[in-house]
């Protein structure tokens, strides 16, 4: 059995589908799998046919995914400084997480809002593929973020060294001995988290979005599946919608030219396109 | 020291400690028209991101990039793999990048970005480990000798910290145990 007749096996007898992710990190993961679970290729089929739970787990591995708070600090420097003052007359501000795996990103954009006075009027749709994902993602209990650099971070983003422990506190309970942190509750109260798979055409919600968040979760599949995924994000925003994308992924073809670089994010175009 | 027959469709180079300056003497040795892609795999400091490309660009004759994902392999362009993601070059001489788990405490993972050089382009491919601190690497070489690749390790004598090249020496006998002038040589004798 190959690979690639794995996938198949895998899209046949469960929801997922993986045929369209890029082929060499999908196959890393896979064979990890294999490691782990002592399990040659065709001993792995086998299973992934017989046991459901099984391919649960299997899945929760190969899309399991790492994230920070506030990854790319002169990003969300940007989003504080020049975006997100943008949307201050807003009554509400419609935002969606695509693929928001343990939830840094997501409570990193609350903290920004409610230093700008604009929190209550986020709602925030938080989607993962993985189920334990989003349950973490939930209860907002982070560990060893600290020495990872996430005040480091903290401070690049607001431009303020002496300060940041309070403001730290301000958002986390903090736990320094175990580097143990977890989110105030008051950041949790807009945000809806909802199950949903990217590869799917379904959306689980039937807002329009005026800030889309998809970061490093693009990086995992192909270029066609990409467009078709950033094709769905251009429909389901308001113009001049934001679309925050990773630091090293762009959009190609004809997206260029359906979204205008805007600092490190792309905004909804609002140029009439011919269709030819 | 014998320059290989056989035609390459990448190199990839990977390192760590002391290799900053081993990478831009060798780019900067590099013949201008090089007509292989090159993928540069090198351990950062966590808290220095930036900088990397630019300083590799002052020397190298070659163009040096930090691509973005899906980005197509270019001969004559060396493609460093940006920090805090790990590279992965696809079937299709694309480049995959992601953010997974660090590997060996690394990201990128030299042994990620190699094993995958070995996947796509078997014995097309050609691997190289410079200096470097610690054991990444050394599998995804292996991997690339196993391909039925070229490989070439430094000559440990001539690294900073040889910790990854005795790493790879332990696992197989690459095709050669170069100092730094060598492998400008070799990579300087090689054909489209």
């Amino acid at each position: 059995m190959t690979y690639k007749e794995y996938l198949q096996v895998l899209k046949e007898h469960s929801p997922y589908d993986f045929s369209e992710y890029s082929d060499n990190s999908i196959f890393r993961r896979i064979q990890k799998v294999m490691r782990d679970h002592k399990l040659t290729l065709e001993e792995l089929g086998a299973r992934t046919q017989s046991d459901k739970f099984f391919v649960e787990e299997v899945v929760e591995a190969i899309t399991v995914n790492t994230t920070e708070l506030f990854r790319d600090p002169d990003m969300w420097r940007y989003l504080y400084e020049k975006q997100l003052p943008l949307y201050h007359n807003n009554n509400v501000i419609n935002i969606w997480h695509a693929g928001c795996s343990t939830g840094q990103e997501v409570y990193s954009l609350m903290i920004l809002l409610n230093e700008l006075g604009m929190l209550d009027k986020a709602r925030v749709f938080a989607t993962d593929i993985s189920q334990k994902s989003l349950d973490s993602a939930k209860k907002a209990i982070y560990k060893h973020q600290i020495d990872k650099g996430c005040i480091e971070n903290f401070s690049q983003v607001f431009k303020n060294t002496d300060g940041v422990e309070k403001l730290f506190s301000k958002y986390f309970d903090i736990d320094k001995k175990t580097d143990i942190i977890s989110v105030k509750p008051f950041l949790k109260d807009n945000i809806k988290f909802v199950r949903h798979n990217l590869v799917e055409n379904n959306l689980p919600f039937y807002n329009k979005m005026d800030i889309i968040f998809c970061r490093n979760v693009l990086i995992y599949f192909n270029s066609r599946l990409q467009n078709r995924i950033v094709q769905r994000f251009f429909d389901v925003m308001f113009s001049h919608g934001t679309l925050v994308l990773g630091a090293h992924e762009g959009l190609s073809g004809f997206f260029k030219t359906k979204f205008d670089r805007s600092g490190p994010v792309y905004k909804k175009s609002n140029v009439f396109h011919f269709r030819y | 020291m014998k320059i290989p027959e056989q035609r390459f469709k990448i190199v990839v180079i990977g390192g760590s400690a002391g290799s900053f300056s081993v990478v831009s003497r060798i780019l900067s040795q590099l013949d201008p028209a090089f007509p292989l892609p090159v993928v540069l795999c090198l351990h950062r400091l966590k808290h220095v991101r930036s900088g990397l490309v630019e300083g590799l660009n002052m020397k190298s004759n070659i163009p040096v990039v930090e691509p973005y994902d899906k980005d197509k392999l270019k001969p004559g362009v060396a493609m460093l793999a940006p920090s805090n993601y790990h590279l992965f070059v696809e079937f299709d001489s694309t480049i995959s990048l992601s953010t997974e788990e660090v590997n060996n405490h690394s990201r990128p993972s030299i042994d990620y970005a190699f094993s995958s050089a070995a996947y796509s382009f078997r014995e097309k491919a050609m691997g190289i480990i410079l200096t470097g601190a610690n054991k990444d690497g050394a599998m995804g070489i292996k991997n690339i000798h196993e391909k039925k690749g070229y490989t070439i390790v430094q000559d440990p004598s001539t690294c900073d910290v040889d910790a990854m090249p005795q790493a790879a020496l332990k696992l197989f006998t690459p095709d050669q145990i170069l100092k730094p002038d060598d492998i400008v040589k070799i990579l300087n004798g090689l054909k489209a």
